[in-house]
């Protein structure tokens, strides 16, 4: 801006020795020029990346062309308002660009933007899911071993200064104390358990199913049809979510026995639970299944429960996924 | 009797070394992964091996595939696994691994140290040694076959202690009666049970615990 300042006074400084027409003028329009278009473009530049962007660097240029056009005409001593043509034109162009612009959205674009939304809830629902389950672990640690441990510490200490006074006493707190600690490590392991169950970690989705199966008081016929992993973080997922289908097969169902099928088909992990029980299972009666739906969302997956009254229940989670390298060849055990 | 020690961290291994020591157990190896432990267990001389389930390389159940494993280089060598959680399944692989000479106990159980070192002897002499929280989960499992519903409560905490690998005279103590009325129990448990009668300890342990983790085909 100071050099086209600069080139301009020069310019004028130059006219005034030699006189002659205002011929300066021009080299001032060429200075303002060269300025505008500068500002302009920088500021239809800040706008966000993207097709808007272009729209209003579009807008600048147009912009600063009708500028230059109205200032030459004016310069040039008016007369026939030539550059009327001109700005049409441009006109044209900028109202041509604002309707692709806006246009209704095609299919594809609709599409894309309902997944989109989908997207930016599920995700919000996953953080937030994950902050609660943060916040539990936290209260669990707080309320159970971490309590456990303070009491621990002082019975010890009660204990050490009786044991040359009463050692009798002494000895009942440190009986008490051991007592103690085996609250503090079942506390400790219920909440591995929730985090991440160790058998999950060992022996993958199929093992994990048939350890959960087993230890539950009813018959559960547990057959793996995987010819290979998922990733963990789907493994978990549908790990909690059979968890979850076969604890209210235990809670509700009243069932005599029960079935667990995991399969991989056209790229989705496919899990069936189902029961011989009295049925009548939804997905927001105070189940966890909500839950266990909004874990699955996070990775495109779905829920579907079947449950006429008087039953049988079946419950179907299907998560798209690809499985990395294969494991042992198919397998099927009743528990 | 000589005893291996596998458990990858120091602080509970030198523990469990300090209190087998002090019950006049001989360590003749205390070892942090299970490739130390396949060494250690090739001295014939070893009684038993009480072995950590999470070691090395990959800190998930190698400690259960290293008991297992060494069971079947040398059968019906006494393995007592130690483990922070304990699930049915891996208990059903270590007693498929052979007939006796097993132990599964969650961690927790070192601190009663009178039981845990009952429990080395047991396991070391071919006897069994399960969680009672395995028990537990087995008896509930278990609970739909018919013939259970016919035990008496008495009866079916006797058969909880058996299962446990308790011998009756151990039964008889826990249950502050005579060993009489335990043998007058758990012939009766045999009999409902359809089980044929057996005066050895460990060989009913182990009908018991057949009993227990069989197929339910009755239900249907």
């Amino acid at each position: 801006m100071v050099v086209a300042g600069g080139i301009g006074a020069a310019a004028t400084l130059v006219w005034v020795a030699t006189g002659g027409p205002f011929w300066p003028r021009w080299v001032w329009f060429a200075a303002a020029l060269v300025i505008a278009a500068q500002v302009a473009l920088r500021r239809a530049l800040r706008t966000p990346a993207g097709r808007r962007r272009w729209f209003a660097v579009h807008v600048a240029v147009a912009a600063v062309l009708v500028l230059a056009e109205i200032a030459i005409w004016a310069l040039s001593g008016g007369g026939l308002f030539w550059p009327a043509g001109i700005v049409l034109v441009l006109a044209a162009t900028l109202s041509g660009h604002a309707w692709l612009l806006e246009r209704p959205p095609g299919r594809r674009e609709r599409e894309l933007r309902a997944r989109i939304e989908r997207l930016t809830r599920t995700r919000s629902g996953a953080l937030d899911a994950q902050a609660l389950e943060l916040r539990r672990i936290e209260r669990d640690l707080h309320d159970g071993a971490q309590a456990r441990l303070v009491s621990l510490g002082m019975t010890l200490g009660l204990a050490e200064g009786l044991l040359r006074t009463d050692p009798d006493a002494a000895a009942e707190l440190l009986a008490e104390a051991r007592a103690g600690t085996k609250a503090a490590l079942a506390d400790l392991r219920s909440v591995m358990q929730s985090v991440h169950p160790p058998v999950l970690a060992d022996r993958g989705l199929p093992g994990a199913v048939q350890a959960l199966a087993l230890d539950l008081a009813l018959p559960v016929d547990v057959r793996v049809d995987l010819p290979g992993t998922a990733p963990p973080a789907i493994e978990s997922a549908v790990y909690f979510a059979v968890a979850e289908a076969l604890a209210n097969v235990v809670k509700h169902a009243a069932a005599g026995r029960a079935a667990v099928e995991l399969s991989h088909r056209d790229g989705r992990l496919v899990a069936v639970v189902t029961d011989d029980g009295v049925g009548g299972a939804a997905l927001g009666r105070g189940t966890g299944l909500p839950g266990v739906a909004r874990r699955l969302e996070a990775f495109d997956g779905i829920i579907e429960v079947t449950s006429p009254p008087g039953g049988p229940t079946s419950i179907r989670l299907e998560v798209p996924c690809e499985l990395s390298s294969p494991r042992t060849s198919p397998s099927s055990a009743t528990a | 009797m000589r005893v291996v020690i596998a458990e990858d961290l120091a602080l509970l291994r030198d523990g469990l070394s300090r209190l087998l020591e002090a019950h006049g157990f001989e360590v003749a190896a205390a070892v942090g992964d299970p490739d130390a432990l396949a060494e250690a267990l090739l001295d014939d001389t070893v009684d038993v091996a009480v072995v950590d389930v999470r070691m090395p390389p990959t800190h998930t159940n190698e400690g259960l595939r290293a008991a297992i494993e060494a069971r079947r280089r040398r059968p019906g060598m006494p393995v007592l696994v130690l483990s922070q959680f304990v699930e049915q399944l891996y208990a059903r692989e270590l007693l498929e691994s052979g007939d006796g000479g097993i132990g599964y106990l969650l961690k927790d159980r070192v601190a009663d140290v009178g039981e845990f070192v009952d429990a080395v002897r047991r396991v070391a002499d071919g006897g069994t040694a399960l969680d009672p929280k395995v028990v537990t989960s087995l008896l509930a499992h278990a609970g739909h076959k018919p013939p259970m519903a016919r035990l008496s409560p008495r009866e079916r905490e006797v058969l909880e202690l058996m299962a446990q690998g308790r011998s009756n005279a151990a039964i008889a103590a826990a249950l502050v009666v005579t060993e009489k009325a335990v043998g007058k129990h758990s012939t009766s448990i045999f009999a409902k049970l359809d089980l044929p009668p057996d005066n050895d300890d460990n060989r009913r342990v182990l009908a018991v615990l057949a009993y227990l983790q069989a197929a339910d085909d009755a239900t249907t």
